[in-house]
């Protein structure tokens, strides 16, 4: 028994996810406190977040298809952050990758599951370009990529808007909407948990979670690109070509923003739907953040995400409160993950008070 | 385009609209300046804005008084930066992920505050406003001012200190953590007092107002090359285009005109720069003994 | 008003691990020019931050000019009349002289503008009384090392100091500027300064102090005045043993010393632009220890790393076996077989945040080894090899997860020699091996050198440290104004002679001080 314990208080794995559970239950608190200033129903509230978010069937498939770009997007920041880099652009990256996607999917004709990995690869490749121009311009002329990711970020959701318009190159005649034309059937990722939304999607996102893992901590790449995260003096000094590493970091940030656009597409609306996202990319700076930087934890940071937004729009229709006290927790959790020696100082403390 | 379409575009209105559309990124810009001198980096800008422009209409709804709204959104912001220095300097975190959290915490408070109060998410009821060009003359004053005293008080002198070798600082005898939170906190006031531009511009508060201003604030600063003045230049500039590309709608699909600001600032960024003046401590917690 | 300008009792100060400080009494008369002597880590440096005010002491009294003092900051101290002129200077590159030297005082038009012209002939009025030459506008970054601890010196004098704290102050100075500061120091006593002198230099402290107080371990050892005693009493107070001031070089067999890397006319840039290396020629050969003696700032740090391929040379050619590695990276020279043992191992020989495991195979990491493929590392391999590495260089660590931030530094240097030193490389080089070591972990690197010449390396020895450099040195190359200016044989030269073409770059100054005499 006590050698477990002593396990417990050892292991630098329990000691990150209680900081990380405790910084969550502290955010709780303050958006408590928020929701009594504003005179309303605590239990009411989160009565209904819990009942929009995990109630039933319905709920769940919510919670996990909103939950399924958020893993991506989060991939997508925690993998550059990894390099020592801000990726602030996975939207516009994931928009990108979106309107590929769709024009592979419907344009080509291709058996079934050919066409689907074509799709998601024209996907992945196109936000990884997104992804490559800010990375060779820090590489090649120092330019800061939190700047460079955030304006192509806008420069994205211009052009989408642009090739989707009534008079867009993209527009689907058929509609008035911003929209492309529909997928094809063959590229179209099967639905699971009927009668939810949820797709293959999200196995195409857990799958992206252990590659990314398996990157990071096994292989050579993956090394020298946390070396590079670390310390770049000392990767130059190992041998590392720390310029290449930052590239490709915000290439493959790029690929998986895109890979969260593709998945949208193909899994949930079929189409590219102009303003299909409510800002997955932005909730993937969240993720990665709460994550920790650490690819399983992404899993988990998108799934918190996605029960709050499930959870929010169900606060929304109860009428409890306005349903974006769930953004409001999103932003107090990020908030207190971010300072690590606030949750440590506050262990202390507490530990002094009692013992 | 024809000589016609030139002499439409190229007015006085221009010029009247450059400068109001450059005053918020100048304020922003020079609240950066003080703030990155010191050595805090704050990306919270634009969510700091954001919050001054939420303040303004609720204060302006509440009280009725423009003026008292203003003072509340400039107190809003240095609360916000003051928020952001102690983050930073008590609590390690690391400045850039501190101001994304800024951002993100602040989104999200403005759409529930919204909600909550007016009933529409992400917008706010009509007040009565005061005349922004107020602030824009304001923000030239402040320009001229920070100029001098950065450069030629003694106080300008100490802050470049803390921002370049704060451990010279310190054994100097200047208190490098005061000083660091005094200037962060003047930053969240310059971001606040440009929040309430965008209010009184348009007279309400919308989630989109600010529209990434903040950080094209963060690029000017860059480009000028972290003086007040520098920070005006870059800050004109961008206002000048983004004047520009208002006009050129009626002559190119929209979208790409409202895009401009954004690719000219890579742009810019990406062939005009040449490795800037940064301070040396920038991002760098400070460990005193 | 009192014979002691300042008087230490009992000072203990405790750092996570380890006490710096254990009860140390110290005292400097007024008008005196006090050393402070002992090894890295003996706590000299701790003790007058102390007294500077940067830490507050455990234990123990503080007492300046008669009255104690307690719980200051350095702006206090300043007040006090104390002035300190560190190791690493408080300068700020970027800022003028005058800008750096009225830091905290600065004079003001009208109460609001800074009156620069008033800081300007306070400060020259200064330089002329103390004898101390500086130019107010210039920008420190553009300034001799010389000259900026001149500007340090009237700094403290500045702000009103009484006492001078100097904490290793010829350690970057050539030996013409070390005569200067001995003048200067003589002027700062005539006018009634009292000094510290914080040094572990021995033959400078019996001739630049009245009286010296050694520590050691944070203890001390005794205090002496400098007439009478001699560089072997201090040595032995300073270490506790009787010290062997030459280590058994021993001589390598002289069979096959092959030229393993040829580096002709290589020229370089350091990190401003300037010319650094203005043509270097060296040839390193297998068996035999290469020295390279000079003052630090001619261009040693930036040679390291241009034949580590860390620096882009500008013109030569660096060639081992039949391989141009001019142009190349480090990922090249790596495979070629170069070991590097930087000078930073914080920035260089190892990422902090990495457990041992992972910093053991820094720069090795493609090796077939540990990754058969671009797919996967071989983790077990890595922990197996980590251990054998721990065991074999005495790493003291709990366990190969430990992250490197953890380790002391000699454990840090002990792991990255052991790292290197298993390449089996053909070059090593050693840039400042020794440097923040104490007494034990100084012998085995140059214990670990010697063996790996003996094995068939070439290895490459940058030092400050003149006597280290001798002591282990089969060839010795001084290196002046980026160029190598003479190749002797240790055992036919000598300090004096060195020490001439590190200063000066040539001999020819002897021979006109003989002239003139």
């Amino acid at each position: 028994m006590r050698a477990i314990l002593r396990f417990l208080k050892e292991s630098t794995f329990v000691r990150e996810t209680g900081i990380t559970l405790l910084s969550i239950s502290l955010a709780f608190g303050v958006g408590c406190i928020i929701l009594w200033a504003g005179g309303y129903s605590i239990p009411a509230v989160f009565a209904n977040l819990w009942k929009g978010a995990f109630g039933d069937k319905l709920a769940i498939g919510q919670t996990l298809t909103k939950a399924t770009p958020i893993i991506l997007t989060s991939l997508s920041f925690l993998l550059a952050f990894r390099c020592g880099l801000f990726n602030i652009g996975a939207e516009g990256q994931m928009y990108i990758g979106a309107i590929a996607t769709a024009v592979v999917a419907a344009q080509l004709h291709l058996p079934a599951v050919l066409h689907v990995i074509v799709s998601l690869a024209a996907g992945g490749l196109a936000g990884a370009f997104w992804g490559w121009i800010p990375g060779y311009l820090k590489a090649k002329r120092g330019v800061n990529e939190f700047v460079t990711t955030m304006m192509l970020s806008y420069v994205a959701i211009g052009l989408t808007d642009y090739l989707v318009a009534p008079r867009g190159p993209l527009h689907d005649p058929k509609y008035m909407a911003n929209q492309t034309a529909r997928v094809d059937f063959t590229a179209m990722l099967p639905r699971i948990m009927k009668p939810t939304q949820v797709s293959w999607a999200i196995v195409v996102a857990v799958v992206a979670v252990i590659l990314v893992w398996y990157y990071l901590f096994r292989t050579p790449s993956g090394y020298e690109l946390r070396a590079v995260g670390q310390s770049p003096t000392a990767a130059e000094y190992g041998g590392v070509r720390v310029r290449r590493k930052m590239i490709l970091a915000l290439s493959l940030a790029g690929l998986l923003a895109g890979l969260a656009g593709a998945g949208e597409v193909l899994g949930t609306h079929f189409r590219f739907v102009d303003g299909f996202s409510p800002g997955y990319g932005w909730d993937g700076i969240a993720g990665g953040l709460i994550a920790r930087a650490h690819p399983v934890g992404a899993i988990f940071a998108a799934l918190l995400m996605g029960a709050l937004r499930a959870g929010g729009m169900q606060v929304q229709r109860s009428g409890a409160a306005p349903g974006d006290i769930a953004a409001v927790l999103q932003g107090l959790v990020i908030f207190f993950i971010i300072a690590p020696t606030l949750v440590r100082m506050l262990i202390r403390w507490r530990r002094r008070r009692s013992g | 385009m024809t000589w016609e379409a030139l002499g439409d575009i190229f007015t006085i209105h221009l010029v009247l609209a450059t400068l109001r559309l450059a005053t918020p990124i100048a304020l922003i810009a020079l609240g950066e300046t003080f703030s990155e001198r010191v050595g805090i980096i704050n990306v919270g800008v634009e969510g700091t804005a954001v919050l001054g422009g939420l303040v303004s209409a609720l204060v302006a709804f509440y009280t009725g008084s423009p003026w008292i709204a203003l003072i509340a959104a400039v107190l809003a912001g240095g609360l916000a930066g003051g928020l952001h220095a102690l983050w930073c300097i008590r609590f390690r975190a690391n400045h850039v992920v501190s101001g994304i959290g800024i951002n993100i915490l602040v989104a999200g408070l403005a759409l529930f505050i919204t909600s909550a109060v007016w009933g529409w998410r992400g917008t706010s009821s009509y007040s009565d406003t005061l005349n922004s060009w107020y602030i824009v003359g304001a923000m030239f004053f402040l320009i001229a001012a920070s100029q001098v005293f950065i450069f030629r008080t003694k106080w300008g002198l100490r802050l470049r200190v803390v921002g370049e070798k704060p451990e010279a600082a310190d054994t100097a005898g200047i208190p490098v953590h005061r000083t660091r939170y005094i200037y962060t906190i003047v930053n969240g006031m310059l971001c606040g007092l440009a929040g309430a531009f965008f209010f009184n511009n348009v007279g309400r508060f919308t989630t989109g107002m600010v529209g990434g201003r903040g950080f094209i604030g963060i690029a000017a600063m860059v480009i000028g090359n972290y003086s007040p003045v520098g920070a005006l230049g870059a800050a004109l500039m961008f206002g000048f285009i983004d004047a520009l590309q208002m006009r050129l709608q009626t002559y190119i699909p929209s979208q790409f005109s409202i895009m401009l600001p954004y690719l000219i600032t890579v742009l810019v960024l990406a062939f005009l720069i040449k490795r800037a003046q940064v301070p040396a401590a920038l991002g760098q917690h400070y460990v005193k003994q | 008003m009192s014979e002691f300008a300042v008087e230490l009792k009992g000072i203990v100060k405790r750092f996570p691990g380890v006490v710096a400080n254990n009860g140390i009494d110290f005292s400097l008369m007024r008008g005196e020019t006090h050393g402070l002597l002992g090894e890295n880590g003996a706590g000299k440096t701790v003790l007058m931050s102390v007294l500077y005010g940067l830490y507050y002491p455990d234990g123990g009294q503080i007492v300046i000019n008669g009255t104690p003092h307690r719980h200051y900051r350095p702006a206090r101290a300043i007040g006090l009349g104390i002035g300190m002129v560190h190791q690493h200077f408080m300068l700020v590159p970027r800022l003028t002289v005058a800008e750096n030297i009225m830091l905290g005082q600065e004079p003001t038009k009208s109460g609001v503008l800074l009156d620069r012209e008033q800081a300007i002939r306070k400060i020259e009025a200064f330089a002329e009384q103390y004898g101390l030459p500086v130019d107010p506008r210039a920008r420190v970054e553009q300034l001799p090392v010389g000259e900026q601890q001149r500007v340090e010196i009237i700094k403290a004098l500045y702000r009103g100091a009484d006492t001078l704290i100097l904490d290793e102050p010829t350690a970057v100075l050539t030996e013409q500027e070390v005569e200067s500061l001995c003048e200067a120091l003589e002027k700062l006593k005539s006018e009634g300064k009292s000094t510290v002198l914080i040094t572990h230099k021995l033959r400078e402290a019996i001739t630049m102090c009245d009286r010296i107080t050694v520590l050691r371990k944070g203890e001390v050892i005794g205090t002496v005045p400098a007439k009478e005693t001699s560089e072997r009493q201090l040595a032995e107070m300073m270490v506790g043993r009787d010290v062997v001031f030459t280590v058994k070089r021993g001589e390598a067999t002289a069979e096959e010393k092959a030229t393993v890397m040829a580096v002709e006319d290589v020229r370089a840039c350091d990190d401003r632009g300037l010319e650094a290396l203005r043509g270097i020629d060296l040839e390193l050969r297998s068996h035999e220890i290469l020295g390279i003696a000079g003052v630090q700032g001619n261009g040693q740090a930036e040679l390291a790393e241009a034949l580590t391929g860390l620096r882009p040379t500008t013109g030569g050619r660096i060639r081992v076996g039949e391989h141009v590695l001019t142009g190349r990276g480090a990922r090249d020279y790596i495979e070629a077989g170069i070991a590097h043992i930087p000078s930073d191992r914080h920035l260089r020989g190892l990422v902090m945040e990495f457990s041992l495991r992972e910093n053991s195979i820094l720069g090795r990491n493609r090796e077939a080894r540990f990754s058969p493929g671009p797919f996967w590392q071989r983790q077990r391999v890595m922990t197996r090899f980590t251990r054998e590495i721990i065991d074999a260089f005495g790493v003291k660590t709990p366990s190969t997860a430990t992250q490197a931030k953890n380790l002391s530094g000699g454990n840090q240097q002990r792991l990255i020699i052991g790292r290197e030193v298993t390449k089996d490389p053909c070059v090593i080089v050693a840039a400042q091996p020794t440097r923040g070591l104490d007494v034990g972990g100084i012998e085995y690197v140059r214990e670990q050198l010697l063996k790996m010449r003996d094995l068939g390396a070439a290895v490459l020895l940058i030092s400050m440290d003149l006597d280290e450099v001798l002591m282990v040195s089969d060839r010795i190359a001084v290196i002046y104004a980026g160029q190598i200016v003479a190749v002797k044989d240790p055992d036919e030269t000598d300090r004096h002679e060195l020490g001439q073409l590190m200063l000066s770059g040539s001999l020819s100054t002897d021979a006109r001080k003989e002239e003139s005499a």
